[in-house]
């Protein structure tokens, strides 16, 4: 008995290196209709998107969108916090219907994933400690930034950034770092650019909310230069369900229409970010 | 305790030499740093006036002091009976490490809000976890342990080679592995089973071994005066080889329990709500983030402590024999 769960088990870790199987395509709007809950993925550590609360509660931008969309679709919303990279490794095996965590539709991406709807743009900033002499982007040539690993920032920082989603404004590519520290989330790169300036880091590569909220709570950083990308960001689903991806983009549109988005991004950024710029 | 001999002799800590050579290397790392910024130097303000511009002379005045209360202390401590004197070192050091953790300038009140929920979630589903796993690797352990042992082919190859992957895989990858890959041969699992599952199949590769070994450390007479009695192969495992080996496996055993209450924080990966989970989470939004690791970090210890305290009960209770 205990050798054939042993055997099973090695012989599916040897099946996942030697190749993988198609995802499964399922009719995840039935599932989610028929059990009156969508649950829903997101980060917990990205604040102000999605983060917990004084009551321990999600809460965030993302988390009022997600559950403004249950709203759309007639059920509840149940949220579930895997880690970013497990999000993105795609093959959800219908543990979760649908993504809201601000994920960049990106052609690679769409490999794996359907996008429904582009909800918000976020500006992505640069951020220097307080004592750093650079006053443009251009000062920072050959000095080390930090960014989230495999985020747009990271890619943006390493010259590697494709935004082909439709309406994604265009960028140019003002850094020219030495090198590129990744970081498990943007809080441990604030936390390394804090030391002092060019300590571990020399500037950091993050969303502007994310750095403004870091400046908030009394991180010694501060802006540098303008935005250096608008990041459109979307809700993501798996391949496989046009109808589900067509609610949501419903959803999507009408909030757009009469100003729920608005109003949320107005609640979390204190700005619209809900249309381009 | 090695040997205990009944050899008179001066303890350690009361030989000149000793004495001299501790007050020489405090007295040098301490000059080494610069301390005048320190409370300590400000205590010292009436020796060596303002401590910034003390200098050479601040420097050596407040290593000096330092040196002698260290070398004072530890003289005194080897006057002391040794359970007094194995308490009062324990304190001393953790009223170090208080005085570390003060530097952080933490927020209780924000603690102090979060604890509830910090042990209601997250300490309870740390402990869950790591229960289950523990018992499923215990199991699999044994029977591991045996088949490594047999002269079946299949049975000794097919463990060898379960310890060699899961030892040798690190188990990070397992957790990634067994929660995104087992669903592509059509079990979907949630996050706490194979959390569960990864933190067994790791956990019981490595109590394989170390049950082996505690077994094979029984001298082969006791098999034969047990065979020779008629004693059947469990039997005799049962009564005669195991009670014998349990000694041997019992440190090491713990050794292996108290990492894995550590270890089951990977599964905060895959989305479980465990201690250190929450611990990187709660204080994120206000960027108090040291204070609940720092909570995690010491709840994480108080339950090693416990789990160190019933495995040196466990090995006070196999130790009878040995006691004179």
């Amino acid at each position: 008995m205990t050798f054939w769960n042993r055997r099973q088990l090695t012989m599916a870790a040897l099946a996942l290196t030697l190749g993988a199987y198609p995802a499964h395509a399922g009719a995840v709007l039935d599932r989610v209709t028929s059990a009156g809950t969508l649950k829903v993925a997101t980060d917990a550590n990205w604040a102000p998107q999605s983060f917990m609360n004084a009551n321990n509660e999600l809460d965030g931008f993302d988390v009022d969108v997600a559950k403004a969309i249950g709203k759309h679709l007639g059920v509840k919303v149940e949220f579930v916090t895997p880690g970013w990279d497990i999000i993105t490794a795609g093959n959800w095996a219908g543990r979760w219907d649908m993504h809201v965590g601000s994920m960049t539709p990106t052609k690679k991406r769409a490999e794996i994933f359907d996008f429904p709807a582009v909800y918000y743009y976020t500006p992505a900033a640069v951020a220097v400690h307080k004592d750093s002499k650079a006053k443009t982007l251009a000062d920072l040539d050959g000095k080390v930034v930090g960014a989230t690993s495999t985020s747009t920032f990271e890619a943006y920082a390493k010259k590697d950034l494709t935004l082909d989603a439709a309406g994604a404004p265009a960028f140019e590519y003002k850094l020219n770092p030495k090198e590129v520290h990744s970081y498990e989330n943007s809080t441990t790169a604030f936390d390394d650019l804090r030391l002092g300036d060019g300590v571990r880091l020399d500037a950091v590569v993050s969303s502007l909310p994310s750095i403004l909220d870091a400046v908030k709570a009394g991180y010694p950083i501060k802006q540098v230069g303008e935005p250096v990308f608008y990041e459109p960001l979307a809700i993501a689903i798996e391949h496989g369900d046009p109808e589900l991806s067509g609610k949501i983009a419903d959803a999507v549109k009408a909030m757009k229409a009469d100003g729920t988005l608005s109003k949320l991004s107005e609640k979390w950024y204190g700005q619209d970010y809900s249309k381009t710029n | 305790m090695l040997y205990p001999d009944t050899v008179e002799a001066e303890v350690l800590v009361h030989k000149l030499w000793f004495v001299a050579t501790m007050f020489g290397i405090v007295l040098l790392v301490f000059m080494a740093f610069n301390m005048s910024g320190t409370g300590f130097a400000e205590l010292m303000r009436p020796v060596i006036g303002e401590p910034s511009t003390s200098g050479l002379y601040g420097r050596f005045a407040i290593g000096f002091s330092i040196a002698v209360i260290f070398t004072l202390n530890v003289v005194l401590i080897g006057f002391a009976p040794l359970k007094l004197q194995i308490g009062i070192v324990w304190l001393e050091l953790l009223l170090l490490f208080i005085a570390f953790f003060e530097t952080f300038h933490l927020s209780l009140p924000f603690i102090r809000e979060k604890l509830p929920f910090l042990i209601s979630q997250g300490v309870v589903t740390t402990l869950y976890v790591s229960a289950i796993s523990i018992v499923i690797a215990s199991v699999i352990a044994v029977a591991g342990a045996v088949a490594k042992l047999s002269n079946n082919g299949f049975a000794y190859a097919i463990a060898s080679f379960y310890t060699s992957f899961f030892r040798g895989l690190p188990l990070l990858m397992q957790v990634y592995l067994i929660y995104l890959g087992l669903p592509q041969l059509g079990f979907v699992i949630n996050a706490v089973p194979a959390g569960i599952l990864a933190l067994s199949l790791c956990y019981g590769a490595y109590m394989t071994e170390i049950f082996r070994s505690g077994i094979q450390s029984i001298d082969r007479g006791q098999w034969e005066a047990s065979r020779s009695m008629g004693f059947g192969f469990a039997l005799t495992m049962r009564r005669i080889i195991l009670p014998q080996a349990l000694p041997v496996i019992i440190p090491p055993t713990g050794n292996q329990f108290i990492s894995m209450l550590k270890d089951s924080s990977l599964v905060s990966v895959i989305g479980v709500w465990e201690l250190m989970f929450l611990a990187r989470t709660l204080g994120q939004k206000t960027f108090q983030h040291m204070e609940m690791l720092i909570s995690a970090a010491v709840i994480y210890w108080m339950l090693s402590i416990c789990l160190e305290l019933i495995q040196s009960r466990i090995e006070r209770h196999y130790a009878r024999s040995k006691v004179r």
